[in-house]
């Protein structure tokens, strides 16, 4: 059903049949709460479930409208609503860090330089002229096939995903969010003095070699007096801690790696724009020889 | 404190991540503009970090998080490329129709 959706949206028709495909996409939009609901319900969770279920519709509906859209600036204001979407869905998965890093690149950085190339390509040839849409912009290519194989793959990921899923091991490391605090000595100290002030600085290690050992309760301390200290799950590092932790501890070549990626776009992008340049004069060159007036105002305009 | 997090709760996060991943690729193939085909490549970027963040959740580990980090690194390079060629390809052509640049493949 999601897939006649999104093949109807695709295809440019007559008013009557698009009111038919906004009743078709409620219903099917109607039909997916009810499956998720229905999921949601068994998991227990709440006000969890509801959010889940606002952010991941409208993301999968934002995302229908931008490959369906005819008008390529529309394509990308609903871009930016799949992004903050997705933001709510990092939230809910408390990756509070990256869901606003994710609004602040893409929204902010990436989604500007899009729509400035799109606004530099779809000048109207005539100011008076609002509407500048092109023929290739609202002919799809081939949508049958394309809908038809994209949602083969769905189908596959989804019940990979629904067979898999019950099988995947139960993960038993809740407690290893507490390394990170062992790595951050300062504010460990200072978690600890606040916590206790009467508590002897610092901790004996285990025999097996980490600080903090834990037990049914949780995670605690013990002292080289042999006091034990249970610790607050307050006093774990935040998220954006733990990101940069893992970050700069486990990856620290992919780090280098990212940062020579970006290096080279900006020279990447540098020399094509120069050789632009270069292509336009040759280009004003030929277009003056032709005598084609309209190209050489627009050659001298670069 | 990070707390359980059941697998079904996780399968309907890898779901919404995987129907965002198969409407990029869709939108790569059906549509004819050559940003938006680029815009499509973002649609599939932004799938596969939802999958990421998700799966580290619900492994209590940050490696998920930190992927992401990287896709956007990727992300950002592809899209001052892309970028950059499609103006250089729109003032040879003046059109960004991608069946005009068919011819680019011999």
């Amino acid at each position: 059903m999601l897939a006649l959706t999104v093949f109807a949206a695709l295809r440019p028709s007559p008013p009557t049949m698009r009111i038919g495909m906004i009743v078709a996409g409620v219903a099917v939009a109607g039909w997916l709460v009810g499956l998720v609901t229905g999921a949601v319900a068994e998991s227990g969770g709440s006000t969890h479930g509801v959010f889940f279920l606002i952010f991941g519709l409208s993301a999968v509906g934002a995302a229908i409208r931008m490959v369906s859209h005819d008008r390529p600036i529309y394509c990308a204001l609903h871009f930016v609503l799949v992004v903050i979407a997705t933001a709510g869905l990092l939230l809910l998965l408390e990756a509070e860090f990256m869901a606003f890093a994710l609004i602040i690149v893409y929204a902010g950085a990436i989604l500007i330089t899009y729509m400035f190339v799109l606004m530099l390509a779809n000048q109207a040839d005539n100011p008076d002229e609002l509407r500048t849409d092109s023929v290739f912009d609202q002919l799809p290519r081939e949508p049958a096939s394309a809908v038809a194989v994209g949602f083969l793959m769905l189908c596959l990921v989804t019940g990979s995903v629904m067979s898999g899923s019950s099988s995947l091991p139960q993960p038993n490391n809740a407690n290893a969010q507490w390394t990170t605090l062992e790595h951050l000595p300062k504010q460990f100290e200072a978690s600890v003095e606040a916590l206790d002030p009467s508590f002897h600085w610092p901790p004996v290690a285990s025999d097996e070699g980490p600080l903090i050992r834990h037990d049914g309760d949780g995670a605690f301390i013990i002292s080289g007096e042999g006091v034990r200290l249970q610790l607050n799950t307050d006093m774990l590092p935040r998220n954006t801690q733990q990101v940069g932790w893992t970050l700069v501890n486990d990856y620290p070549v992919s780090l280098e790696l990212a940062g020579v990626i970006l290096l080279m776009a900006m020279f990447g992008a540098a020399v094509l724009a120069r050789r632009a340049i270069e292509l336009t004069d040759r280009e004003k060159r030929a277009v003056l020889t032709a005598h084609d007036s309209t190209s050489s105002s627009e050659a001298e305009g670069d | 404190m990070l707390t359980e997090f059941t697998t079904s709760a996780l399968a309907g996060y890898l779901v919404i991540s995987g129907i965002l991943l198969v409407i990029g690729l869709i939108g790569f193939f059906v549509r004819r503009n050559l940003i938006i085909m680029f815009l499509c490549t973002e649609l599939i970027f932004i799938g596969a970090a939802i999958a990421f963040v998700a799966v580290g959740r619900y492994l209590f580990d940050y490696s998920g998080q930190v992927m992401v980090i990287f896709i956007l690194t990727v992300a950002a390079a592809e899209a001052a490329l892309a970028l950059a060629l499609v103006v250089l390809l729109h003032r040879q052509r003046d059109t960004l129709d991608a069946d005009v640049y068919a011819e680019l493949r011999e």
